[in-house]
């Protein structure tokens, strides 16, 4: 870790030299963390996504009413799958229900995420059962309950008091983007020979619109706004210009700017092929965003 | 009652006393550390000075280690000393992200997480924390901070310069500094070059089970 690359420029702290401390900690939360971010992203993305997608094309309303359960419980099993590899005492988990501690958003996300779990199992009775009625009567608190969990996020980096620019009111937004993009590239991929052409130009149009605000959210937040601490300025710093820049910039060119371009390509060529690779393409560039994003707070030191 | 720490950094020599007492107190294991002492070397030859700094955990009045643990581990005791429950935790890190003073630690051998308690069963017993015992001049004062006749509270008001590492986080600390300048409390302040530290290969031990 060189941290030492970031300072040269700042002559006026050249001469003050740590030469005994213990050794720096590194990323904590790593890869494991990432993919329940990503994975839950796609996981809840599919609800919103299919949800809109149904009440917009009623006759293929089919493929999404299988999708949104199939496809939910798919993610939000890698998602809770690699919470719980995550954590260094795995065969304690049933703490989180027997001692829970409601101001913390790891347990309150955990309710959230198995309230929507429970929500994709009843949805996906219904299916198979093929219980209209009960799937209809499931969406709206099913809704919520997607809702909640594709926040709970937001809040609990929030609370991550030590690793400036997760506090930032745009995580929620950030979120919510996430879930848009990771939602409709699923949807794209799976439907890709199943779907129609306006169907999937809607989805495409979603996972567009997603991403366009969620690159402009982070080109304003990195390049525009003043950093409110010097911590920030750092980890922005390792985000633009440091170890990461190129990581970052991989990312933010994957998952939005090639998916943005190629969409508005085939909108107007009316190929199809384009949209599969947009999609594709967008879910490596989102994991890497939020890899990189998860990372680079963590790689300056506290104390 | 509310126990507070005060570290005087015009008197700390960096003897590492503290420290030691601690991990032989607490069995706290090798390349681990629930207190260290940082050395900083500032200046230019021959102008140069090292300047020490014991760190612990602060013990926040507004811990958000405490508000993020999903199963309480991290919890307050009466006396205000946040404390750790380690058979409660399930070593999710969270408190690791939280803490912004660097306190918290993964232990390898249990795989939760850990930190100092200002030694809370020795001052259950009545008596003071290890590192306070150790220090041999005094550097490190301990007591009650709502008790104004206290050594830490009398300390704190004899002293105008008296500082808590990073008060913008919102944490309310109960650890004080006097003494001392940025390049003791501002981890910015200093640069970290690779090969420059008086140790260099530390080993970490791999943590058994977990990841």
């Amino acid at each position: 870790m060189s941290f030492e690359s970031m300072v040269v420029d700042l002559p006026i702290f050249k001469s003050a030299v740590v030469s005994l401390d213990v050794a720096f900690s590194g990323v904590i939360w790593g890869w494991f963390v990432t993919m329940n971010m990503w994975a839950k992203s796609v996981g809840t993305g599919v609800f919103f996504t299919g949800l809109y997608m149904m009440r917009k094309y009623p006759k293929s309303s089919s493929f999404f009413k299988a999708s949104i359960p199939l496809i939910g419980l798919v993610f939000i099993g890698i998602t809770l799958l690699f919470t719980w590899l995550d954590l260094h005492q795995m065969l304690r988990v049933w703490h989180m229900f027997v001692f829970p501690h409601l101001t913390s958003m790891v347990n309150v996300g955990m309710w959230f995420l198995n309230l929507y779990v429970l929500v994709l199992v009843l949805l996906f009775w219904a299916l198979i059962k093929q219980n209209d009625e009960l799937y209809e009567k499931v969406l709206k608190p099913g809704f919520i309950a997607a809702f909640l969990a594709t926040l709970y996020t937001a809040g609990l980096m929030a609370q991550a008091n030590a690793r400036e620019i997760w506090q930032g009111p745009t995580e929620l937004v950030q979120m919510l983007l996430a879930a848009g993009m990771g939602g409709s590239a699923i949807l794209l991929i799976i439907g890709h020979f199943s779907l129609n052409k306006d169907e999937k130009k809607t989805l495409a149009q979603i996972l567009a619109f997603s991403a366009f605000i969620s690159l402009s959210i982070y080109v304003f937040e990195i390049i525009f706004a003043p950093q409110k601490t010097e911590e920030a300025a750092w980890v922005i710093h390792y985000l633009t210009g440091g170890e990461l820049a190129s990581f970052f910039y991989t990312a933010l060119a994957l998952g939005y700017v090639i998916p943005v371009i190629l969409v508005l390509i085939c909108q107007k060529t009316e190929k199809q092929s384009g949209l599969l690779l947009a999609a594709v393409i967008s879910l490596i560039g989102l994991w890497m965003a939020k890899h990189s994003w998860l990372i680079a707070p963590q790689m300056i030191p506290l104390s | 009652m509310k126990l507070g720490f005060l570290v005087d950094l015009d008197l700390c020599m960096g003897c590492k006393g503290c420290e030691i007492a601690c991990k032989s107190e607490n069995n706290v294991p090798p390349s681990s550390w629930r207190l260290r002492v940082k050395y900083v070397d500032a200046g230019v030859f021959p102008e140069t000075k090292r300047a020490f700094t014991p760190m612990r955990c602060n013990h926040c009045d507004n811990a958000p280690c405490e508000r993020i643990c999903p199963v309480s581990a991290l919890h307050y005791l009466d006396n205000g000393i946040v404390n750790i429950d380690k058979e409660r935790c399930i070593g999710c890190a969270a408190c690791m992200m939280a803490c912004p003073y660097g306190a918290i630690y993964m232990d390898p051998e249990t795989n939760t997480a850990d930190k100092c308690t200002y030694c809370a069963h020795r001052v259950e017993a009545g008596t003071q924390p290890a590192c306070v015992v150790a220090c041999p001049v005094q550097a490190n004062i301990f007591g009650d901070l709502e008790d104004a006749n206290s050594d830490v509270s009398k300390y704190i008001m004899r002293h105008r310069d008296t500082r808590v590492r990073k008060p913008e986080k919102g944490t309310l600390p109960k650890h004080f500094y006097v003494g001392g300048g940025e390049i003791n409390l501002n981890p910015l302040a200093t640069t970290r070059p690779s090969g420059y530290g008086l140790f260099n290969n530390i080993t970490h031990l791999k943590h058994i089970g977990g990841h």
